[in-house]
Formats: C-alpha cells, sequence, structure tokens
C-alpha cells in the first residue's frame, strides 16, 4: 500500500547576516520501506532518529526534500494541492500529546464532525452526528460527551476521542506518533487493544512510531529500527527481537529494563550519547559507539539486501554470543 | 535505625475548585545504604511525598497530619532557614528535567562549585592535599563521600581557610565528574548545560547532588526523558554508587520495570496511599495488593511475545472527592463492603512485606 523510496527531509540550519544555509539537519537521510495492506509497520528509534519526522514526511506535513513515497500506485510526492486534500482523506495521524492535539476550544462533538464536513464524507449535518456518535461508542465513549471540551477528560480518554477523529473521515492507513507515551501504563493497553480492535474490523494500515520497544513489539507485524535518519535494521517481529542482527538493535533491546528483579542483564552497556543529526559520522553512522567497529566501518557505507526478508545495515554479520563478527559478503554493491 | 521516618503523612492542596487530598496517611521508611523506590502512575501522590520531605511545597498546599523524622530531627516543625540547611548539607535532589534545574547562563564547574562551596567541613580534609603536593595522594573522591578521615601527616596543622583555593575546587569536581562516569571532565567543567547531551546533564545533576555528601538523594523521574540506551547507563551509575558512598537513594519512578533494576525495596503508591512495600524480590515474587499484581500484568515485558495486554478498568479518581474508605476499591476485582467503608491499616504479613488491604 504504501512504498517509500529513498525519502529525504533535511532542515537546513541558517547563519549569518545573509541567512546563508551552512549545514543541513539530515532528519530523514535516505529512508525506504514498503508497507503492505492491513499490517503495523514499527518504526523504532530514540530521539534524534528521525522516526517522527519520517512519519509526518511521509504524510507531507513537513515536506520532504528528496525522493518518493508512492500511496496506492501514486507518487504522493508530485501531488497538487488539491489531490493532496484527497489524499488526507485515505491518510490520517494521531498524535503523541493527548493534551495538546484537541483543540481545547472546540466540543467533542465538533472536533468529530469537521473532518466530515471537510472532507465531505457525509452528506448532511444530522448524518455527520449520528456517525460521531457512533465513532465514541466505538471507541468506548457516550453520546453525552459529544457536548464536554476536552479539557474534561483524562488523557486515555482523549486519546480515544483523537482516534475517533481520525477515524471520521473513514481513512484506510493511519500513522500512530506514540500514541500512548503520555499514558499511564494502566491505561495504555486499552487504548492499544482498542486500536487493534479497530484495525482488524476496518481492514486498517498502521505506522506505529514509538521508542518504547516493548509496545512495538506488541502492535506491529515488521519492525524498522532508525538511527541518526537512516533505518538500520528492518524484520519480522518476531525475527527482529528473537535475533537481532544489527548490534544498535542489540543493544537497545539489552538496554530495556526488565520488569524482573532476578533477570541478569546484558554486561555491555552501550556507551556514549545518542549523536545529533547535524553531525553525522562517516562510514556507517553507528560506528562511533559501536564495539565491533572496524577501519572498514568508519569509511564505508554499509547497504543491506533487498532480496531478504530480515534487512541490516551492516558489514558483518555478528554473533552476540560469542561477541565475533565476521564479515558479510551477501550484500549488493553500492550504486 | 532508619533514617528517615514519614508517618501518618497526610497533605492537601487549596484549589478554587476545592481541596485535593493528594497524601492520605503516608507511612514509609527510608534505611540507610538502600534505594529505595516509590512507583506509582500519575497523579498518585510520589512526587509530592519527594516535595513534602525537602520542605517544597507550595503556597496552596499544607500538612494537615503527620511527622516526617530524619535522623532525629522532625522536619515539619523547623524553621525554614534549618530546613534550607538540611536542603544544603544532607537532603539532596534530582529531578526529572536537567534542562530547567541547570542554570544555562553559568558553565558546569561554576555550579559545581557552587554545589561545593555550600559544604564548609570538607575543606580541612582536602587542604592536607594541597599545594603541597604535586601528585593526588590515596585520599580520593570516594573516601570523602563515605566519610573516611584522612590520612594526616605529622604535624600538619589542619585549619579551614575561609575561602578553597580554585585549583583545590578544580580537582575536586574534576574527580567528582570522574565518579559520576562523564567522560573529559576537564572539558566539560568549562562547558554550558546546552552544550551537554541529556544523559550527560543528568549525571551532572547527580554530581552536584553527591558534591555535599547528603545522607539522603531524592530522585524524581530521573530517567523519564532520556533516552533508553542513556537511561541503562544511568541506572547502572546508581547501582554502583549505591555501593560506593553512604547515601540512601528515594527513587521515584512510574516505572515498575526500573525499580526492579535498580531498588533494593518498592514502594507502591496509589491516589495518595502507599498500598504495598516490600524487598524487590519479595514483590515480584509475592504482589499481595490487587493493584500491585494488575499494574504487574498490565506491564510489557520485551522478552517474550505478549498475546494480550492487561489494563486496570476505570481510571485514577478525582482527589478532590476520592472514594470512600480504601480508595482502589472502585476499580478493584475484589472490593467487599469493607473496602467501600473503611480505610484499611497497613498489616505486616512477614518478611517486611507491608500491605494496605482489608483482605489481609
Amino acid at each position: 500500500m504504501l512504498l517509500v523510496n529513498d525519502l529525504k527531509t533535511w532542515f537546513p540550519i541558517k547563519a549569518g547576516i545573509f541567512q546563508r544555509t551552512v549545514g543541513f539537519v539530515k532528519a530523514v537521510d535516505g529512508v525506504s520501506l514498503t508497507v503492505r495492506n492491513g499490517e503495523t509497520y514499527g518504526l523504532v528509534g530514540e530521539s534524534g532518529s528521525g522516526k517522527t519526522t519520517l512519519g509526518k514526511s511521509i504524510l507531507r506535513l513537513i515536506e520532504p526534500t528528496a525522493g518518493s513515497i508512492f500511496y496506492a500506485g501514486t507518487d504522493i510526492t508530485k501531488a497538487t494541492k488539491r489531490q493532496q486534500g484527497e489524499l488526507r482523506r485515505h491518510m490520517q495521524i494521531i498524535y503523541q500529546d493527548p493534551y495538546a492535539s484537541l483543540d481545547p476550544r472546540q466540543t467533542v462533538g465538533s472536533a468529530l464532525t469537521e473532518p466530515m464536513r471537510i472532507h465531505r464524507v457525509v452528506p448532511s449535518k444530522a448524518e455527520a452526528r449520528k456517525r460521531a456518535v457512533e465513532l465514541l461508542r466505538r471507541v468506548g465513549l457516550n453520546e453525552e460527551h459529544m457536548f464536554r471540551f476536552p479539557h474534561e477528560f483524562s488523557g486515555g480518554q482523549r486519546q480515544r476521542i483523537a482516534v475517533a477523529r481520525a477515524l471520521a473521515v473513514d481513512p484506510d492507513f493511519l500513522i500512530l506518533d506514540e500514541p500512548t507515551s503520555f499514558l499511564d501504563v494502566s491505561v495504555q493497553a486499552q487504548v492499544l487493544d482498542l486500536l487493534k480492535d479497530l484495525q482488524k474490523e476496518l481492514d486498517l494500515t498502521y505506522i506505529f512510531i514509538s521508542h518504547n520497544l516493548s509496545v512495538v513489539r506488541y502492535m506491529s507485524d515488521r519492525v524498522g529500527v532508525m538511527y541518526l535518519g537512516q533505518l538500520v535494521e528492518e524484520a519480522q517481529r518476531d525475527d527482529l527481537y528473537m535475533s537481532p542482527e544489527h548490534p544498535y538493535t542489540y543493544y537497545l533491546i539489552a538496554a530495556i529494563p526488565v520488569p524482573d528483579p532476578e533477570f541478569k542483564k546484558v554486561s555491555h552497556i552501550l556507551s556514549g550519547d545518542v549523536p545529533s543529526p547535524v553531525n553525522i559520522p562517516p562510514g556507517c553512522r553507528f560506528h562511533p559507539r559501536c564495539p565491533y567497529a572496524t577501519e572498514k566501518c568508519k569509511m564505508e557505507v554499509p547497504f543491506h539486501g533487498e532480496s531478504s526478508d530480515h534487512k541490516v545495515a551492516c558489514h558483518y554479520d555478528i554473533d552476540f554470543e560469542t561477541e565475533t563478527a565476521t564479515p558479510r559478503y551477501d550484500y549488493l554493491p553500492q550504486p | 535505625m532508619c533514617i528517615l521516618d514519614v508517618r501518618d503523612l497526610t497533605v492537601n492542596f487549596r484549589t478554587y475548585r476545592g481541596e485535593v487530598k493528594a497524601l492520605d496517611r503516608v507511612e514509609l521508611r527510608l534505611y540507610p545504604h538502600e534505594v529505595l523506590a516509590l512507583v506509582g502512575e500519575s497523579g498518585c501522590g510520589k512526587s509530592v511525598t519527594a516535595l513534602t520531605i525537602l520542605g517544597l511545597l507550595p503556597q496552596n498546599a499544607y500538612v494537615l497530619s503527620g511527622q516526617i523524622i530524619f535522623k532525629d530531627v522532625s522536619l515539619l516543625t523547623i524553621s525554614s532557614d534549618q530546613m534550607r540547611r538540611i536542603r544544603a548539607d544532607d537532603i539532596a535532589a534530582v529531578f526529572q528535567d536537567p534542562v530547567t534545574f541547570l542554570n544555562p547562563v553559568l558553565t558546569i564547574g561554576v555550579q559545581l562549585e557552587e554545589a561545593l562551596s555550600l559544604v564548609q567541613d570538607w575543606v580541612p580534609y582536602v587542604r592536607v592535599r594541597d599545594e603541597s603536593s604535586s601528585e593526588a595522594s590515596s585520599y580520593n573522591i570516594k573516601d570523602y563521600l563515605l566519610r573516611r578521615n584522612p590520612p594526616r601527616t605529622e604535624g600538619s596543622e589542619i585549619k579551614a581557610p575561609k575561602k578553597m583555593s580554585e585549583k583545590v575546587t578544580r580537582e575536586f569536581s574534576k574527580n567528582i565528574l570522574k565518579l559520576v562516569q562523564l567522560p573529559d571532565p576537564e572539558r566539560i567543567l568549562t562547558q554550558y548545560p546546552h552544550q551537554l547531551s541529556g544523559g550527560m546533564r543528568q549525571r551532572c545533576m547527580i554530581a552536584m547532588a553527591l558534591a555535599r555528601r547528603p545522607s539522603i538523594i531524592i530522585a524524581d523521574e530521573i530517567t523519564t526523558a532520556l533516552d533508553v540506551t542513556v537511561q541503562a547507563q544511568i541506572l547502572r551509575l546508581l547501582r554502583e554508587l549505591r555501593d560506593t558512598i553512604d547515601a540512601s537513594t528515594l527513587l521515584i519512578t512510574h516505572d515498575l520495570s526500573i525499580a526492579a533494576e535498580a531498588a533494593d525495596r518498592i514502594a507502591v503508591m496509589y491516589a495518595g496511599n502507599v498500598v504495598e512495600i516490600a524487598t524487590t524480590t519479595e514483590l515480584f515474587r509475592n504482589p499481595l495488593h490487587p493493584y500491585t499484581q494488575l499494574l504487574m500484568k498490565c506491564i510489557p515485558d520485551v522478552r517474550r511475545p505478549v498475546i494480550r495486554l492487561e489494563s486496570i478498568a476505570g481510571s485514577v479518581p478525582d482527589l478532590i472527592d476520592p472514594p470512600s474508605g480504601c480508595r482502589f476499591h472502585p476499580r478493584c476485582p475484589f472490593a467487599t463492603d469493607a473496602c467501600r467503608s473503611t480505610k484499611p491499616i497497613i498489616k505486616d504479613v512477614g518478611s517486611d512485606h507491608l500491605v494496605h488491604c482489608h483482605l489481609f
């Protein structure tokens, strides 16, 4: 359904009296991925990885700098304003902060019927109201909530309203940008389960963006790991978690605290800080933090094979148990 | 013998909508050399507890009843000057967002110096190895933090000068930064907070808190704003510090997994009550309070593929008009009539495990 090809979103850094562009924040620097109909693609990464920017770029909420995005066969990067308007109906987004994403001066009912009106989804106001009430019920709220304002609801409830709003226009594709990070753990599951049920019921396709690997594991079918603007690994969900191949993925998984005091953690903890996308290291972007880095890693950018289902951007095939790295030969040479 | 004893603490906030009963007869004890985690979701009162201990409650908050005994001093009855002294020397705090708590126009070195200068009594110890010795003596930062006395050379007189020399302060600052595992401390002392990453800033905050050799460090959600890999580093640092310094840590977090990793004992809070306290291993092996049990089921465990995540029905109560009796009863699958009418009392079920529930 969605094909992203070598997408780049760079933000210029301007300095000096003449506001010349002195550099770029390469938030997204060459990402290619495919999302199939009805599946959930999990996008994982820490801050600075570019995952949120990627999500927004796909919807063109932030204009990408280069590359193409094909949605249901059409290249939406080339779409006109009018075509974009049409597309927005099919592609919706749910934001991270339920306290900021709802207009505090708009009633819930109005928030739900407004997009219906704009996209002309329903023929009349009465129809719109009916549909809004149905949507509210579907997300677990009541008709009486139509007349209330966002501040009267809890975080979990607000997020449900955001879901209802996104579904108001009957979309096919949803980008979920950290939808549960602001919510308590006890409420998180309610919202996630709702999203899962809705996906089955309405045959939706999701891109689920999060830094929380456990939640991503619960929600996704395929997972892509981002680091400094690029995908470093992509695989089927269980494959990624059971046998991660890229060292960053491995350490990311190892860093997650586990609710078990007896569990012995991996002795290696990734050193250094998450780097900024302004100064990107040469060669493999991960080499400054990678315990397996070699001279080659500092100079050559790794490129992973297109054919396999489990893609890794690494020069080596690493066995984390024995801590040995063997060079890979099975990938295509750089074009 | 506990170092901090919170008894029967009840704190209310006056708001235009009514009185928020934020803390309801909270009881907990902090012992020397341990890490006690205070775990709870948003609105449970864990931060309010920390602020009450520190004497930093806002204007509209007041303590209705209760006592906080710290080393035989009742913190709620002393003067604000005395409390300020204690905050300077004995109880240190590190908060969630280091950006807000570090002065953006001063370098780290200056801020660390500021923290060090509040402590008057360390200077005599350091003076022993002042300009006279060009090499660092065997007396190091860990000795200082463990309050061991330094080796004294024959016939040397220890007099506390009014102001410690720049060289000594810098040496000390560097050592403290090394202790919190910051690379290249010399350079960091000259940098401003905005030049450092989140993890490094948080370490600086921890360093500043340690500089005053506190007996208690209150860490309020110190890793929430950090990435997972950085969080792992900070938690490992806390574990290592626990073994080397002479202070207890009150670790406040909403994440039970962090508590599992970093804490010796865990206190679970819900809607202003401490519902359960036990050692970490005991709590995970045998969670007794229904809220604790349900909370554990909600946490997705990354090691195992999860089929269905659990959640707790309902939502956190409004503390202006909290539920009668046990505050958890509306969401509790085991609620009885007693739960709805009377407040439970804390019961000791053995092996240092306390529960606040009618079922026991």
